[in-house]
């Protein structure tokens, strides 16, 4: 009986698992351990585009110029919710230059953030009503201006109690809470426990409505060529914006060429074709000219995702040792027009022993902009409620609150009842206390406030968990070519984590070859095999074993050409910085020379991913630890330094991965102190739709910040033995930072942004 | 009317509202500065005029005849890179890349007017200039690196001559 070729597996993605039919890859190499000799990968090479990054050669989807394109831009609802009952298109199209226009029934079908494309009814300011093209973009916003639109204006609800209050406004027809009614997650007997409980504490934490605000807005080129249609997108998912656009316009997928070389960041909102995307393939056909649709700011604040703001009411209880014996959480979700279940509840079932769990999640449709997922969705906003909870308790308990967590460790995955394919978060406690100093900054801290002078010191922590195993589909090919270079292909993207320079390293390491000769090849959909989206920590995990398959295959044949060359057996060979040489001899050949000898003859390597392991959670772990300084007269924090201690298994590249979680901490860092979508309730219309009041981090912000991975190499979750990074450093930073200013004022802090108003209002109590 | 970039001469016709960062990118096709905001707040589109740092995005290009009009395409050239070129390379002080021709920018014209920077002068001069990746820290190593390495290099230069 022959094996199976095609089998079942789990993958988990964002917090949510799926199970995929995958087909098992003809080699399964056996792991790289902690102890496995290697000379490229876990080195701290440069990354591989760099020079083109410092130079302005990297071409962004703004920077694609094509011979007569066109550009487009959105008229926009100005009104929370309405309906449009005049839309007069008439002095727009008479301006000099303007070349067209794209209104609902050009769209027939399409959707955009949960709406149809254009919809004549406004369900969120800020949604596209139409679209203007010109010669120039500034040709095609002043042709926005001239359209004329007459809008009936409906009653809104933009914030949870309008949405949820009675007589509320229906946001949309189903009702304002999906299913109409809660989300519940439980184990255990959650009341009995909290019966039996020595301490209690409840608690309400409230966290923003946060926005992506990648530098390079939203953007799609498109340009048709007769039946064949190219796209230019800024996009973490060159194949779903490919599934996305022939769906939409109902086209094969081998018509639908979708390409991405660099883009400006993603950190969750640029997985799927939006409106850019369909505005600029269906302009571009009614055109017959390449059109250009790039997203402004006020746009891209207002019409491109965001986090969704919560608010959660948290009861542990403990026994007097510290032990969970119980953990509620009562969670309310604002939406926005549409979303999906990104779950802050998730964490309270993951992070911490405990028997007894229950959590409800409302999620509440609002009128305003959707919900999309933000580095860590839901993971986020719920650890920030959990482990501000747990310095609560520690604090009601008199127990250190690094203590508190090290009692309630998790030993496996409570909710799946199965094993992590490896933990070490102890060794994250343990080393990151160490390099922060936990105990003398603690001591520290406190003498500070013993003076009671304006500037008060606190340090605090918080730990996280993240689903980080990556998974299959995924697929590479590596060539030798006849000079003796090397080509990596995949149809992955590099969204600046450095995904070009790891596969390079897997490669070179598996192959054999100079890392100098190595180039990897991203982002073309029409001319790279499958790889999925960048998201959920997953391309290193997920496609870095594709990459080490397909060397190791171009390996094999290409010691098998040798051998003919060098009259040998394969297995008397060796490849080592692209030398072949035959074992226990001197006589050598270089990859250069095998490929003049052979000449145009193809040596190519196949290689895919392969099942995850079975009932086995993969995670990355990380103990986050912060130190603030608050003025008690200005209520201004200032965070001074960041120690972060991460297990995301084998590091590739130490650089690059430090690189990721320094800007992890930087992201969470603002999420804890500046950043809030603030809307205008009457109008529901945001306040602040642009980076000046949307307040990102500065380089003035940052604090020293120490962050590091404690040594492992987990050989479960698959043969490179690395698991993903991204994610898990925006975990845990805003409550370490909120607990610490907690420590430094010795009152509670349970809602963030901790804007001076907000940390003045906690110190008296209001 | 005549427009000096990067030592070049380009006569151009320029419209009254047309900004640099539009003729530079639209119509010179030099990409390299970007376009974030449109508003002058996220400093991605930062190139020096006459010697001194301008947001392009917020500068008429009508203004700037007979301005010398550096962008990222003149910082360097890539056999002979800048050394905050060179720094930003060797310390990783760069993700998605997006902001990275904004930033240098504002390196280089801090640089020219201040060749040994504190950290908080570093910290100062590249506050207008946004990265959403969080690459701070690097950057404001790789800028006092390139700084030192500049002050050697003209301390070997005047010793030579």
């Amino acid at each position: 009986m022959t094996e199976k070729r095609f089998v079942s597996t789990k993958v988990e993605v964002e917090g949510r698992e799926e199970i995929k039919i995958v087909e098992l890859p003809d080699l399964e190499p056996s792991p790289w351990d902690i102890d496995a000799k290697l000379a490229i990968v876990g080195q701290r090479v440069v990354r591989s585009d760099a020079l083109e990054k410092v130079t302005g050669r990297a071409r962004y989807t703004a920077d694609v110029i094509r011979p007569a394109m066109l550009h487009a831009a959105f008229v926009r609802a100005r009104v929370a919710s309405g309906r449009v009952t005049r839309l007069d298109l008439t002095r727009a199209l008479s301006l000099p230059g303007v070349r067209g226009a794209l209104v609902a029934a050009d769209v027939d079908g399409i959707s955009h953030m949960g709406a149809p494309l254009f919809d004549t009814t406004i369900h969120w300011a800020g949604q596209p009503l139409a679209a203007l093209c010109a010669d120039t973009p500034e040709l095609a916003r002043e042709a926005c201006t001239l359209v004329d639109i007459d809008v009936e204006t409906l009653p809104h609800a933009v914030t949870l109690a309008a949405s949820l209050g009675e007589n509320a406004p229906l946001v949309r027809p189903g009702g304002n809470v999906p299913r109409r009614q809660p989300r519940i997650a439980q184990r255990g007997d959650v009341a009995a426990a909290l019966a039996s409980a020595d301490f209690i504490i409840t608690r309400e934490y409230k966290t923003p409505c946060a926005l992506h605000t990648p530098l390079e807005p939203h953007g799609s080129v498109a340009e048709w060529m007769g039946d064949d249609l190219t796209v230019w997108e800024s996009t973490q998912g060159i194949f779903q914006v490919r599934s996305d656009i022939a769906r939409a316009f109902t086209l094969p997928y081998n018509r639908v060429r979708v390409t991405k070389d660099y883009m400006g960041g993603g950190f969750g909102a640029k997985n799927y074709a939006a409106a850019n995307t369909f505005t600029a393939v269906a302009l571009a056909r009614k055109l017959g000219r390449p059109v250009r649709c790039i997203l402004d700011r006020e746009g891209e604040q207002t019409d491109a995702g965001n986090r969704a703001a919560s608010v959660q009411t948290v009861t542990l209880g403990a026994l007097r040792d510290g032990t969970l014996i119980g953990i509620r959480a009562d969670v309310k979700v604002a939406y926005g027009y549409s979303g999906w279940y990104a779950s802050p509840a998730k964490i309270f079932h993951e992070l911490y022993e405990c028997a007894n769990v229950n959590t409800s999640e409302t999620f509440v449709y609002l009128n305003t902009g959707a919900m999309d997922s933000f580095r860590a969705p839901g993971h986020v906003e719920g650890a920030f409620a959990l482990e501000c909870a747990m310095d609560a308790l520690a604090r009601e308990l008199g127990i250190d609150p690094l203590e508190l967590r090290r009692r309630n460790y998790a030993q496996r995955d409570q909710e799946k009842k199965r094993p992590y394919s490896a933990k070490h978060l102890d060794k994250c406690y343990e080393e990151g206390a160490e390099r922060f100093g936990w105990t003398h900054r603690r001591v520290g801290a406190a003498a500070s406030r013993a003076h009671a002078g304006r500037l008060r010191r606190g340090v605090g922590m918080a730990s996280q968990i993240w689903g980080a195993g990556g998974g299959p589909p995924a697929y590479a090919t590596v060539r030798i070519n006849p000079d003796g270079t090397v080509d990596v292909l995949t149809g992955a993207q590099d969204l600046g984590t450095g995904s070009r320079t790891i596969f390079a390293q897997i490669a070179a390491e598996a192959l054999g070859a100079r890392l100098a000769d190595v180039r990897t090849v991203l982002g073309d959909t029409e001319r790279l095999p499958y790889a999925g989206n960048s998201w959920g920590s997953i391309t290193t995990a997920s496609v870095g074993p594709a990459v080490r398959v397909a060397a190791l295959n171009a390996r094999s044949r290409v010691l098998e050409a040798a051998a003919e060359l060098l009259g040998t057996d394969a297995s008397t060979l060796d490849l080592r910085d692209s030398v072949v040489g035959i074992k226990g001899t001197e006589r050598t050949m270089t990859l250069a020379q095998v490929g003049r000898e052979l000449g145009d003859v193809m040596i190519m390597g196949q290689g895919s991913r392969g099942a995850n392991p079975q009932d086995t959670a993969i995670c990355a772990f990380a103990a986050q630890f912060a130190e603030v300084e608050v003025d008690v007269d200005t209520g201004r924090v200032r965070v001074l330094h960041i120690t972060s201690a991460h297990d995301s298994g084998r590091i590739i590249n130490p650089t690059l991965a430090e690189s990721q979680l320094e800007g992890g901490i930087i992201q969470g860092l603002g999420y804890a102190l500046f950043e809030e979508r603030v809307l205008d309730t009457a109008l529901g219309i945001s306040m602040n739709p642009n980076t000046h009041d949307y307040k990102i981090p500065t380089i003035g912000d940052i604090p020293t910040i120490d962050a590091f991975f404690v040594e492992s190499a987990d050989v479960v979750a698959n043969h490179t033995g690395a698991r993903g990074i991204a994610e898990a450093p925006i975990i845990p930073t805003a409550p370490a930072i909120a607990n610490a200013v907690a420590d430094a004022l010795g009152v509670d802090v349970t809602e963030i942004p901790l804007t001076p108003w907000r940390v003045l209002a906690a110190l008296n109590g209001v | 009317m005549r427009l000096r970039v990067n030592a070049e001469d380009h006569e151009l016709p320029i419209a009254g509202h047309e900004t640099l960062l539009t003729v530079l990118r639209e119509r010179l096709q030099l990409t390299g500065a970007k376009l974030g905001c449109g508003r002058g707040e996220c400093g991605a589109c930062t190139v020096l005029v006459g010697g001194r740092l301008a947001y392009s995005c917020l500068t008429l290009a009508a203004g700037c005849e007979g301005e010398d009009i550096t962008t990222i395409e003149g910082l360097g050239a890539v056999d002979a890179l800048h050394p905050l070129q060179q720094a930003f390379i060797a310390l990783d002080a760069l993700q998605c890349g997006f902001c990275t021709p904004g930033q240098l920018m504002a390196a280089s014209a801090l640089l020219t007017r201040n060749e040994s920077p504190t950290s908080e002068e570093v910290r100062a001069a590249m506050s207008g200039n946004l990265c959403r990746c969080g690459t701070y820290p690097k950057i404001e190593r790789a800028v006092t690196a390139a700084a030192a390495a500049m002050r050697e290099a003209g301390g070997a230069s005047a010793r030579q001559s």
